[in-house]
Order: structure tokens, then sequence, then C-alpha cells
């Protein structure tokens, strides 16, 4: 719609015979090339259709606070959140409690931010420093897009955001996220904090549960393992956390990042995976 | 992070007609890490009595054998079962001889009296000692647990519904703690036996 | 940063500890035991504030003996764990209270039923099946809630410490090298290398 606007403006030709003008004209590449703008090279999307912050800032929020969703904006401490990169892609897996001291505000948080079709956010520290900052990030990829004229990598979004909270260093932001995507280099997985660190790997858990999903993770991750074994691994290591962290529980959020864009997996009871899993046969301990 | 609410836990205890429950989490804890879900938090002092000790896990053990201790010398010596508000009054001193270096420890005490009429108790941690007609609670989900117990409780409950009432409001207190619930144990003591299970909460 | 972890498998109790003395930055020896047998079939693992640690136990382990050589019989598992757990609780409140971390690890000599206690600096105790102290218990007891069950025999017990041990290899940055692992049971204690 502003782009709408813009066109306008922008197919301002002036008076021909003004020769000051064609001088304008001539000096000026950006006023020359910005006739492109009326032939875009990709199509924008229907706002409607999409459910990504970039586009569709209030279908975003009302999918947020939405009861269907049991989503609510909250301040959070306690978190396990982790993402792993394998053959198929990349798992993102979180727990969905939210924690006022020892109080749970809510066991329904939403902790995997959607910032595009091709890129996810995952929320660790403080509730409202990761949202804001992520949507910030979905609006500055999408200028990107507009700019270039193709999709933003996994590697400048998440250098993006880093650059952005380390200006705000020292200023009190909090937050622990691991920005996933697929670009065109194949699947990315980095971590980026407050202190404005900014790591790229191929395994990752952030928060108070970390510990517990690594001592899962790194005992039965394989880079080769299929995509139903890494929802698997994803889910399980999330419910040992849960179990173990006082400060995480409730639900565990599965995503799936694919070639296509990421994919919600499902939302799954950490207490009835606690029993479930007790009922279970343990894997031997000889491999 | 407060001393009280070092290892979490959860205790409640209601009155019914000539019927008393006291129930508690099972969850033992060091901070934000839970250790073992089988923590034993009530004690039974006799077929009548039992008491909760919520707080400090350390002094939570440490009373319940001084608790064991006394009242077997008061079996001894004075040759007859203690009675609930006799033993409300030992459990009162026992803490205020700690005046000053006190047990961080909170006791919820259930009992039937001689006549089969229901006893509830609590104290603070130096003794100060309350004696309420509905219904008793301490632990880290304290405020949870009054605003189940005010909306669940009414008057003369028999076993059954006391069970049900008082299941309920612990279980769904504890799901708002973060440090209290892995499983809970109920204790419903009635003239002629005491009904006790343990129930299946959440677990995370 | 010290390491101690221990379970109990199908016939046996198992504890694994660092064999690193350290002070401040530096590293005073490599090879130290911090176990004291309390009895043939009860062994008291520790860790924690230097000095306390070895008094303590040394202590504990001494009133043990005392009792089984005035008594004529040794304390039970349990029953080792109870005093110890007294003895703790009554030091905290004191000037200067021990600061000690402990497992004890027993088998019952006639039946050979194993047992584990866990006893922190405060003197909480608990029987286990599996625990950890200290910063290893946020790494591996998601690991052993993973593996571990009640009949796990001696090699699929050790292959368990493997992967504990792998994994605060991978994680921790407290990297210690050597460890002592102690198995009691029915034919009393005995240290396994892995």
């Amino acid at each position: 719609m502003a782009l709408v606007n813009l066109n306008d403006v922008l197919s301002f030709t002036g008076n021909e015979e003004d020769s000051a003008f064609d001088d304008a004209k001539s000096s000026c590449m950006n006023f020359e090339t910005s006739l492109n703008f009326k032939l875009p090279t990709f199509s924008i999307q229907n706002l409607s259709d999409v459910s990504d912050i970039a586009t569709a800032p209030v279908d975003f929020l009302k999918q947020q606070m939405s009861n269907e969703n049991n989503s609510r904006i909250a301040i959070k401490k306690g978190t396990t959140t982790l993402a792993f990169v394998f053959q198929g892609g990349v798992i993102i897996a979180v727990d969905s409690r939210a924690t006022g001291g020892a109080y749970i505000a809510d066991g329904g948080v939403k902790k995997v931010i959607e910032i595009n079709p091709y890129l996810l956010g995952t929320m660790a520290g403080g509730a409202a420093d990761c949202m804001y900052w992520e949507r910030e990030l979905g609006r500055r990829c999408r200028l990107y897009e507009f700019r270039e004229k193709e999709r933003i990598t996994v590697s400048a979004a998440s250098k993006l955001l880093c650059n952005i909270v380390y200006g705000y260093k020292g200023m009190g932001l909090s937050m622990g996220t691991m920005v996933t995507g697929w670009d065109k280099t194949g699947p990315g997985l980095y971590y980026v904090d407050s202190d404005g660190q900014r790591l790229k790997s191929d395994l990752f858990s952030v928060g108070s549960g970390s510990t517990y999903a690594y001592g899962v993770l790194d005992s039965l991750y394989d880079y080769n393992m299929s995509v139903e074994d890494a929802i698997e691994l994803g889910t399980r290591a999330i419910y040992h956390a849960g179990h173990r962290d006082a400060y995480s529980g409730n639900t565990v959020n599965v995503y799936h990042m694919k070639k296509t864009g990421w994919e919600f997996i499902y939302n799954k009871d950490i207490n009835e995976l606690h029993y479930k899993y007790a009922a279970e046969a343990k894997p031997s301990t000889l491999s | 992070m407060s001393i009280m609410s070092y290892n979490g836990g959860a205790i409640v205890a209601m009155k019914g007609k000539n019927c008393v429950a006291i129930a508690s989490d099972r969850r033992f804890g060091v901070q934000a890490l839970t250790l073992t879900h089988d923590f034993q938090k009530v004690f039974e002092i006799n077929d009548k009595i039992y008491i909760g000790l919520g707080g400090l896990a350390t002094d939570v053990q440490t009373l319940s054998e001084t608790f064991r201790y006394r009242v077997n010398m008061y079996n001894l010596k004075e040759e007859r079962e203690i009675q609930p508000k006799t033993f409300a009054h030992l459990v009162s001193s026992t803490l205020y001889e700690k005046r000053f270096g006190p047990y961080y420890c909170e006791p919820v005490i259930a009992g039937l009296e001689k006549d089969g009429s229901p006893f509830i108790c609590s104290t603070d941690l130096i003794g100060c000692t309350t004696f309420p007609n509905d219904f008793v609670v301490t632990g880290t989900a304290e405020q949870q647990l009054y605003g189940m117990c005010e909306s669940l409780w009414e008057p003369n409950l028999e076993p059954e519904d006391l069970f049900e009432i008082i299941s309920q409001a612990l279980l769904n207190a504890v799901d708002r703690d973060a440090v209290s619930g892995w499983g809970a144990i109920v204790h419903v003591i009635t003239e002629d036996k005491v009904i006790t299970r343990t129930l299946r909460g959440r677990m995370d | 940063m010290e390491i101690l972890f221990g379970f109990v498998g199908k016939d046996y109790a198992l504890t694994a500890s660092d064999n690193t003395a350290a002070r401040s930055i530096v590293v005073q020896k490599r090879g130290e035991d911090k176990s004291r047998i309390l009895s043939k079939h009860t062994l008291l693992s520790y860790n924690g504030e230097a000095g306390d640690t070895c008094q303590f136990s040394d202590y504990i382990a001494a009133n043990i003996k005392l009792y089984e050589i005035k008594n004529g019989v040794a304390l039970s598992t349990a029953a080792c764990t109870k005093f110890t757990r007294r003895e703790l609780a009554n030091s905290l409140r004191s000037r200067n209270a021990y600061q000690v971390n402990l497992l004890i690890s027993g088998s019952d000599p006639k039946t050979g039923v194993p047992s584990l206690f866990w006893l922190d600096h405060l003197a909480s105790a608990n029987k286990v099946n599996y625990t950890a102290h200290g910063y290893a218990s946020y790494f591996i007891l998601s690991t052993m809630d993973l593996y571990w069950h009640e009949n796990l025999t001696l090699e699929e017990g050790l292959g368990l410490v493997k992967k504990c041990l792998k994994e605060l290899k991978i994680r921790f940055i407290g990297n210690l090298p050597d460890f002592f692992i102690k198995v009691v049971d029915k034919n009393g204690i005995r240290e396994i290398k892995l």
C-alpha cells in the first residue's frame, strides 16, 4: 500500500523542457533507477495469505494474543530452547512456560517467533525484548528484500539483529536467541544474545534448562538422522529440561525448517510425555 | 532467593465432618533443580495426628526426628497418647526454643480430638500458633493454595469428598508454582482409619 | 568445579568422583581419592570446602568404625546416613559449619540390595537411584534420566558412566581429566578402571 503511494511520487517527471531537471536526472542515479519500482521483478505477497510479522503485523499480534493459541505476552526468565541442523534441515524445539519469580504466569507461551516464512527466532530472557527486536528484524529483512530483490541470508539477518542489540549493550536488554532459516546457502543456525555475541553452529540450546537439553542432545544427536528421529530428539530434549528445571515446562513446540520454509510440527504436553516415556524401555548405554 | 523457598514445597490441611485431611507435594529441589520426587514432608505422629513440615528440607528432617523423639518421651512418661492440642503446643515450644536462630520450617498439624472433632493448626517458624476452622496452608504455593481452598472448601465434608477437594486444591495450586509439585500425597484421618493415597501430578 | 555422581544398578552401587585437588587456580594434586570407607559394605564420597571435607569424613568414618568395634556389628548404609546427616545438621547451627557434599553408597551384606544416599552441605538427605552433586548435576541428570533403569548390569552401568563423562567433557568448562570409579556390591568395595 505504502509502495503504491510511493510510486506516484517516483513517477514525477517534472518539466521536460527544464534543463535543470535533465541535469538532476543525469546526476541522480537513485531517481533514475527508482523507476524500477514501477516494474517490480518479484511479487509482493497478499497480506491476508501470510501470518508473518513483516507483512501482516495485525495478523501476527492477533495470533500472539489469541486464546486459541494459549498465547499471551508475558514476562519470563526461565526457559529451554534448542535448535540443531541435520541432513533434513533445522529442528527448533522450545518449552512454553513463563514465570515471574516462582509463580507460573503462563504455561502456553509461544517462544518461537515467526519472522517470515523462511526465518524463525527463538525467545529466551526478556520476552518483550525478544518479541520487539525480532519483529523489528522482520521489518528490516523485508526492506532488504525490496532493496536487493532477493531474500536475506540467515547470516545477514542474524548479524542485523546482533548489530542492533550491540548498540544497546549495557542498557539492560536481555535476550538469548537463535535465528534459524533457509537461504541460498542452505540451512542456517545462529545464536545471538544481548551481549552482542553471535555464533554459528550446528547445535545450540539456550535458557535455564539448556544444560539438561544438552545432556540429551549431545548423546543422541546425529547429522544423518531422519526427520522423524530429529523431531523426536528435539521433543525429548525439551521434555528432560522441563522435568528437571523448575522454570521450564508445560508444553513443547516443535518447528522444522526446510527448503520451502518453516513448518510448525506440533505442540505436546510435557506431563503427558513424562508418563509416555516412563512406560517405554530405556535406550541401551552400550552404544 | 529466600531460605524458605530454597527447596520448594506446598502443604495443606482441611477440616471435614468428623474427619480431617492433610496433603503435600513430593518435590525435593535445590532452587530451580529438581532432585527427587519422593520427598517426605508429612509425618505420622500417631494414628490420629499428622504433621506437615514446609520450608527448608534439612530442618524438615531434623524437626521430624525431634518431634518423634519428644512424642515418644511424652508417651513413655504419661503412658497415654498425645492429644492434638497438646502436640500443637509441643511443636510451638520446640520452635520457640530456637527463637534467635530458628528452624526455617512452618508446620501444619492435622488431627482428630478425643471426641472425634477435627483439629487443624499451623504455626510460623518461631512457633506462633493459629487454629482456623476451615483450612491451613504453608509452603511456596501458599498464595495459590489460599485461592484454591477459598473457592473449593465447604463445611461438613465427608471423607471421600474431603479427599477430592484437598487433592484438587493442591494439584491445581502447585501447577501455578514452579518449585512445588512432581506428585502429591494425601492422608485423610477418620475415626477408624487413615486413608493414604499418592497422586499423579504434573512432572514439570 | 568438583564432580561427584553415582547410581545404583542391578546388584551394585557405583560412584564416580574426580581425583583433582585444586586450590584457587592451582591444581595441587592429581590422584586424590575423595572417599572414605565406613565399613566393608559402605562408602562415603565427598567434595566441598578444602579442609572441611577430610576433617568431617574422617570424623564420621572414625565414629562409625568405633560403633562397629563397640557393638561387634556394622551400621547399615541407611543408619550410616542417618548418623552422618544428624552430625552435619548439628554442625549447621554452629559458627563454622562443615561445607561438604556427600554421597553414601552401600550394599546390604546379606541380601546384596544396593542403596545410595545424597546429602548436601545443608544436611538434607535423600535416598536416590541416581544423582549428582554440584555443577555436574546440571549436565548429567538428564543423561541419567534418559538411560538409567533399575536392572543396569555393571557393564551397562560403566557405559552410563562413560556417557556422563563424555557429556561433561563436551559441555562443562571445568574439564577434569581423571576419575575414581568405585563399586560397592555384596563382595565389598572396589575400584574400577574404565
